[in-house]
């Protein structure tokens, strides 16, 4: 697809260049098109462009190289490309181009530096597989120039940086970045060592620079620079193949370049193999199975590639081992296996020697800077038969003899204990039987892997010995060449020495030195050396050449000399280190240096001190034994004496630890612990330890541990730990209370923490936060105001304790009361988790709100919201507050958490004043009386079912509560639309109307259930035909709501308007002249037969506007017997509506259904005006409805009552129905309602978010 | 996804069956896809299993065509040799030797360990020059008909995956490990230079 594409380009772009050849004739210059070229590439898209770059390549590049130079820039302009393949394109031509022309380095080495940070990982790739091959360019075209520019020089740096840079890159994070910048290393080791005869070196790259055609005068490259630049890249190879979690490719990879390197490079053939064998021992855990055949598979190949070189001779029992562990077999590896050839053995020393007089002459260059070149000095030292002792070898020779059959089966015993639960897939495909238990070669073997094993891990003493020849040798060479250790000449002296005897420290500097001493003179022949001199070396150095007379050489040393001297005994004593371990007299040592530098004054001890902390884990011995040393020192001197040598001892060394960076294997507590004495200058360490996030818990466990064991300054170190539970940083603070936690379990400990926790509280009585939480120290007050975190930071570990000791809840109780508003809102929002956690069976919570302090009023209502806001209250509980609020504070806001609890007669007895509350503490008290506020706290629980409620609110005493707030209060009722469903509202208005006197508001929830549901019309217009029995004129208010509702529910309430006594019915046209035409109109339109019905009376007050009023007697009874009504009614529709299907219609939440979508808000819209079926079907469902109230009516009695005269509960109906009438039919029913209240900023028309409700109401509270 | 198609190579042993297929499927869904083998000669079965067929890898697929129908045309249609071989010869006209083949590829997938082996065995014995990385997978295909056309699918569904990949040396562990999941069967994994 892809494919055919390109080639569609290509052949699209080759007709053109054809066709441009055709155009412009034959004499057209190269430089022409070239130019034609690029403008075309400017243009077209990346495929052509591609295409069409690679001409212009090949024409400047091959065909015409002298046009490269001005070319160039237009080239290399591509590289901010967007395309991926035009930059790898432009990398691509720097590499052509630079290797035509190396000048062109210096213009384009910076290119390519950039397009190495490139955004895509291919590009960067790419840049590392250029580099890769430049840097050996370059390196070859400097070698070449005699006299170096300075732009040479810094295009040389930038190289060398750039190397740098990519050597870095073997930790990135892309897995192919890595496997390219293994590659790289791979070649910079080989460019940067020497070639050697035995150099298994591939054809093409035969003319390739190496470090041994880098001539050792040239001005700028330095060869002995170089050489260290290639070994340290080695070690960083190697270090990377040991990262436990190393990739499969990636392994693979840098498998692959060790093998290159070992033939290429026989001189590494050690490293590589120890590498190998070290991988093989330790396959990286993280492998999965598959993986880690193909990694076996290549280190088997790579193995016998690396066998079949003859410079292996010396590994072959080493490199056979491994591959039968492989599964190879003997025949096979045999075949493998070169014939060993004498001669080789030779040329295999020869490089290490010839790298090391390398070396060393590299150092003596770099400090003498005005000689030429140094005599090659040719003295191959007598190659010592052991070859290249390795650590492994070392510690392998170290455990040989300690394996009898009896260690062994103790080992495999301990280690039983280990065994991982599921084998491992690495052991699972490496495991081979083992044939030959118990014979040498298998002992050998074995003691050989261990050996691996412990190298790897760090340990044994062939590490450690080689890491002290490491450490000397960089010591001599005045750190000139740092990675000299692999140098197996000294190894090998030095494990000879220090293997053979038990030999004093001194003695072995001085065997050591002397085949240096030796070396020097020779070199230093020709010019003149200065050599740094340092007295034993001049001391051998004369020893050697003059005969020895015992009086030139014993002369009293100059204080000064002894000085130095004696520093430079302790020196060497604290660097054999290693040689010391492997005698295993470093007890010795130890106490010998511990008392050396107690009783010598100076810096010693400083030294010491450095020398220890540098690495701390193996010599804390050291540390111990000074430390103890110190403090006997101390207490020697006793009474007089001071603790300030030790204390500084242990100061530095605590510091020193608690600044290093990582520290995870507890030294710091065992330090701590086991420190005779913890000083004050410590003990601020510790803390500081304790204030890292990082280390916080390892830093509190050993506070907690002193506390628990140094019981003699345990209140001072709990000082600390309690200091820091106010801490800012919230890691350290969490710690230390979980901490202090524990410790609060301790009854000794008990009264210490609380009487902190309380005095931390106790600071909130003040008016200002004291300077001690800001870590000032002193107890004054600072004028700064409190703050949120400042309030917090005093109730931490009070609040932390509260759960584990309800006791203190009192104490918190009476600071409340005590402190300033700021203060106790803070308060209020801090102890929700607290309080929860004692639950409101805690026997304290319920004294407290039993008790309730004056002033503390706010905090109990607070408590007992966050009790009830998930749970109901328990009876206990309620019974606490209820006497609370009978017998000492009767504030209803009490009662609001418990209302659920309280008994039915109690919530009705309350609801005038708790209506009376803030809106928003009313919706709180609905909600929960309505169960609409927690998903768990069903409805079930409240003592009152939402009708209960809406019934208990229109009987509440009007005396007792204004009718605004009833009336706010039932439009939260009727704002609850899932609570409060057709059928709630219809059992609510039947109840209220069968009492007697009737409600004054009940035609106004009449009116508003109606707008809700109008599919509740059939039953108001039979509500109001009962009213009538009831003589509804006889309650004025009622009665207005009354002629309004007829109003808005003609053309149906005709029918009940009709029923009026004929006085009444003149009453309505009067409140409403309008009606009376219709209603006219109506009766007009009935059969004469109906008309018949209708009496004169009615008839005269409905025509009285068309003739002159003619009051006439009423000839029928002002009341007529429920039947005629019925009858009457169930006259008047059925003839209209014969044809519907009446009994779909019985039922009544099929028509709901059809007549109302459920509404998805609250928020109530009036519906619009029914289309003339619906409202033919809700007429129809009158009869039907009929029959289900018909029960109570029967039961009716007439009562007259006398209703107060609430003018203004009648102005709020009168305005509340013209607006809604006036407004628009969507608009919100409770809006036009609440519009009459006088209250300006209506609450409950803001959508109140529910979850705001607790706080906002808390906030409520405490601000009152 | 790369710029450029991802350049794969196909290895059975004799650049038959098993290659042929995987090359066949690859090529069909746009792949830029060639196949070898890695065997020294080319070997097809026989009257009897102790009696194949060898040719060498110069032989095309018509020749080997031509020279089965001679010698028992009814035998090598009823095992489906002859289709095979016609096949073959529509897609290239003679097997190739993977050690013989200087091209560069992304992708290297073997179909048998050994083969794995030889390949592995070749490239690293190549001089490196350009250091190019090249991957190689080897996937365990059984060399009968059936099997052959499972795992070209499975080849197939393999290099699209990675072909999709946004970094393919970045992702291809992980890739690898979800289709040895997904297969149940191991794949081995390398990654050369040349």
């Amino acid at each position: 697809m892809a494919s055919g594409v390109g080639e569609q380009a290509r052949g699209s772009a080759s007709s053109q260049l054809y066709s441009n050849e055709e155009n412009a004739a034959l004499d057209m210059t190269t430089s022409e098109k070239v130019v034609e070229l690029l403008n075309q590439a400017a243009l077209i898209s990346t495929e052509e462009k591609l295409i069409v770059l690679k001409q212009v390549q090949e024409l400047i590049i091959n065909k015409d190289p002298s046009l490269l130079d001005n070319f160039l820039d237009e080239i290399i302009a591509f590289q901010t490309d967007k395309s991926i393949e035009v930059r790898k394109f432009v990398i691509g031509f720097i590499e052509e181009a630079s290797k035509r022309d190396n000048e062109l380095l210096l213009r384009l080495i910076a290119n390519l530096n950039m397009l190495m940070r490139d955004d895509s990982v291919n590009v960067v790739k790419k840049a590392i597989l250029t580099l890769t091959q430049l840097y050996r360019v370059a390196l070859q075209w400097l070698v070449r120039t005699k006299s170096v520019t300075d732009m040479q020089e810094a295009c040389w740096d930038m190289v060398t940086q750039m190397k740098e840079d990519l050597l870095a890159l073997l930790d990135s994070d892309n897995d192919g970045v890595r496997t390219h910048a293994i590659k790289f290393t791979e070649s910079l080791i080989i460019t940067l060592s020497p070639r050697t005869p035995d150099s298994d070196t591939p054809k093409k790259q035969e003319g390739d620079i190496s470090l041994d055609k880098i001539p050792k005068d040239h001005t700028y490259i330095r060869y002995d620079t170089l050489c260290e630049e290639g070994k340290s890249a080695l070690e960083q190879l190697l270090k990377f193949m040991v990262h436990p979690a190393i990739s499969s490719i990636n392994l693979t990879t840098a498998l692959g370049s060790l093998a290159t390197l070992a033939r290429q490079r026989p001189m590494f053939m050690s490293e590589v193999v120890q590498a190998y064998e070290t991988l093989h021992a330790n396959l990286p855990p993280t492998l999965a199975k598959s993986q880690v055949s193909s990694v076996r598979k290549n280190l088997k190949l790579h193995l016998v590639a690396v066998l079949k070189h003859p410079s292996s001779v010396d590994f072959q029992g080493q490199i056979s081992t491994l591959l039968q562990d492989l599964g190879m077999s003997q025949s096979e590896i045999t075949r493998c296996t070169p014939a060993v050839v004498q001669p080789r053995k030779r040329l295999h020393h020869e490089p290490y020697v010839e790298g090391k007089r390398i070396k060393m002459e590299g150092t003596l260059v770099e400090d003498d800077e005005d000689k030429e070149e140094p005599a090659p000095v040719v003295t191959p030292k007598p190659s010592s038969s052991a070859g290249t002792q390795s650590a492994i070898d070392l510690t392998a020779e170290f455990l040989l003899p300690l394996l009898s059959p009896e260690n062994v089966a103790n080992l495999v015993l301990i280690s039983m204990v280990y065994l991982p639960e599921v084998m491992p897939a690495s052991f699972q495909s490496t495991y081979t039987p083992v044939e030959s238990a118990g014979t040498d070669a298998q002992i050998k073997h074995l003691a050989r892997m261990m050996a691996t094993q412990m190298t790897g891990a760090g340990l044994g003493p062939g590490l450690e010995l080689c890491k002290a020849r490491d450490e000397e040798v960089k010591e001599e060479e005045g750190g000139a060449a740092e990675s000299s250790s692999k140098d197996p000449l000294i190894i090998r002296k030095m494990s000879a020495v220090s293997l053979g005897q038990a030999i004093s420290v001194l003695g072995s500097v001085a065997a050591y030195k002397s085949p240096v001493t030796e070396e020097a003179p020779q070199i230093k022949k020709l010019p003149e050396p200065i050599l740094p001199t340092s007295q034993p070396k001049a001391f051998g150095a004369s020893g050697r050449k003059k005969v020895f007379k015992l009086a030139d050489v014993v002369q009293p040393f100059s204080a000064a000399q002894i000085e130095k001297l004696t520093n430079m005994a302790i020196k060497r004593i604290l660097q054999s280190e290693k040689a010391i371990a492997q005698t295993g007299m470093s007890h010795v040592r130890v106490k010998l240096l511990a008392r050396l530098v107690t009783q010598f004054e100076g810096g010693r001890k400083n030294d010491l001190l450095e020398f220890i902390l540098e690495d701390m884990r193996s010599r804390s011995e050291l540390a111990f034994s000074l430390l103890y040393h110190e403090y006997n020192e101390f207490l020697s001197q006793q009474p007089s004496g001071s603790l300030d040598s030790y204390e500084q001892c242990l100061f530095t060394l605590l510091a020193g630890l608690q600044e290093k960076p990582e520290q995870r294997d507890g030294l710091f507590t065992k330090l701590v612990l086991e420190a005779p004495v913890i000083t004050d200058s410590a003990l601020e360490v510790i803390q500081r330890y304790c204030e890292d996030e990082s280390r916080v818990y390892l830093g509190m466990s050993t506070l907690k541990e002193l506390i628990l064991k140094r019981p003699s300054r345990q209140y001072q170190y709990l000082n600390v730990l309690l200091n820091l539970s106010s801490h800012e940083k919230e890691k350290v603070r969490s710690t230390a209370l979980s901490f202090i936690k524990r410790m609060y379990e301790k009854e000794h400990l008990r009264d210490c923490i609380e009487k902190f926790a309380l005095t931390y509280m106790q600071f909130l009585v003040h008016p200002n936060p004291p300077s001690l939480l800001f870590g000032a120290g002193e107890d004054t007050e600072v004028a700064s105001p409190w703050t949120e975190e400042s309030v917090r930071q005093c109730l931490y570990l009070y609040l932390s304790l509260l759960p584990l000791n309800h006791r203190l809840v009192h104490e918190l109780a009476s600071v409340y009361t005590e402190a300033i508003a700021d203060i106790k809102r803070s308060v209020l929002r801090v102890i929700e988790q607290p309080i929860r956690g004692m639950g409101m069976s805690s026997p304290d919570l319920l004294l407290l709100v039993e008790n309730c302090p004056k002033g503390a009023e706010t905090l109990v209502t607070r408590c007992l919201h966050i009790l009830t806001d998930k749970v109901p209250p328990s009876p206990e509980l309620v019974e606490r507050v209820r006497d609370l609020y009978h017998k000492r504070v009767p504030d209803v806001r009490f009662l609001i958490p418990v209302i659920n609890g309280l008994e039915k007669n109690e919530v009705i007895q309350a609801l005038p004043k708790l209506i009376k509350l803030n809106p928003i503490v009313v919706k709180e008290v609905f909600n929960r009386l309505l169960g609409t506020q927690h998903s768990e706290g069903s409805s079930s629980m409240s003592p009152l079912t939402p009708g209960e409620l809406l019934i208990s609110l229109h009987n509440i005493d009007s005396s007792k509560c204004d009718m605004k707030s009833i009336i706010k209060a039932t439009n939260l009722c009727f704002g609850e639309k899932n609570v409060y469903t057709s059928e709630v509202l219809a059992v609510v208005m039947q109840q209220l109307m069968e009492q007697t006197p009737l409600p004054i508001l009940l035609m106004r929830t009449v009116i508003q259930s109606l707008t809700m549901y109008p599919r509740l019309a059939g039953f108001v217009m039979n509500i109001l035909a009962r009213l009538i029995l009831k003589q509804v004129w006889k309650y004025p208010k009622v009665w207005e709501g009354f002629v309004k509702c007829c109003q808005r529910t003609k053309p149906q309430s005709y029918n009940v308007l009709l029923q009026l006594p004929p006085p009444q019915l003149a009453s309505v046209f009067e409140r409403c002249p309008e009606m009376r035409d219709p209603l006219l109109q109506h009766v007009h339109s009935f059969t004469p037969h109906q008309q018949a019905h209708i009496p004169t009376s009615i008839m005269t007050v409905l025509e009285a506007n068309n003739r002159k009023p003619e009051p006439e007697p009423e000839p029928q009874p002002e009341l007529q017997h429920p039947e005629v009504i019925e009858e009457r009614e169930r006259e008047v529709p059925v003839p209209r509506h014969i044809s519907m299907p009446v009994p779909k219609h019985i039922s009544m939440p099929a028509p709901v259904l059809q007549a109302e979508p459920p509404a998805p808000t609250p928020i109530v819209f009036t519906e619009p005006p029914a289309p003339l079926q619906q409202q033919q079907q809700q007429q129809q469902q009158i009869p039907a409805r009929r029959e289900e109230v018909e029960e109570p009516m029967e039961q009716e009695e007439i009562a007259q009552s006398t209703l107060e005269d609430s003018s203004e509960e009648a102005l709020q109906m009168e305005v509340s129905e013209e607006v809604s009438q006036s407004s628009s039919i969507t608009e919100k029913t409770d809006e036009p309602i609440e519009e009459s209240v006088a209250k300006p900023v209506d609450v409950d028309a803001q959508p109140v978010d529910e979850s705001e409700d607790v706080d906002a109401e808390a906030e409520e509270s405490s601000v009152d | 996804m790369p710029a450029h198609p991802l350049r794969v190579a196909v290895v059975c042993s004799s650049n038959q069956n098993r290659s042929m297929e995987a090359h066949n499927i690859l090529s069909k869904r746009g792949f830029d896809v060639r196949s070898f083998g890695t065997g020294t000669h080319v070997k097809l079965p026989g009257p009897a299993p102790d009696k194949p067929n060898i040719y060498d890898f110069k032989t095309t697929y018509e020749q080997m065509y031509n020279d089965l129908v001679r010698k028992d045309k009814e035998l090598y249609t009823q095992n489906g040799i002859l289709h095979m071989l016609d096949r073959n010869k529509r897609i290239k006209s003679r097997p190739e030797r993977f050690q013989s083949c200087k091209d560069q590829f992304d992708l290297v997938i073997t179909c048998e360990e050994r083969v794995y082996d030889q390949v592995l065995e070749d490239l690293n014995s190549r001089e490196q020059e350009t250091f190019q990385p090249v991957h190689v997978i080897n996937v365990d295909i059984q060399d009968n008909h059936e099997e052959a056309t499972l795992g070209a699918f499975l080849i197939c569904e393999l290099c699209q995956c990675i072909q999709h990949t946004d970094d393919m040396e970045n992702e291809i562990d992980e890739l690898l490990q979800e289709f040895e999941d997904k297969s149940h069967r191991p794949f081995l994994h390398t990654v050369c230079f040349y």
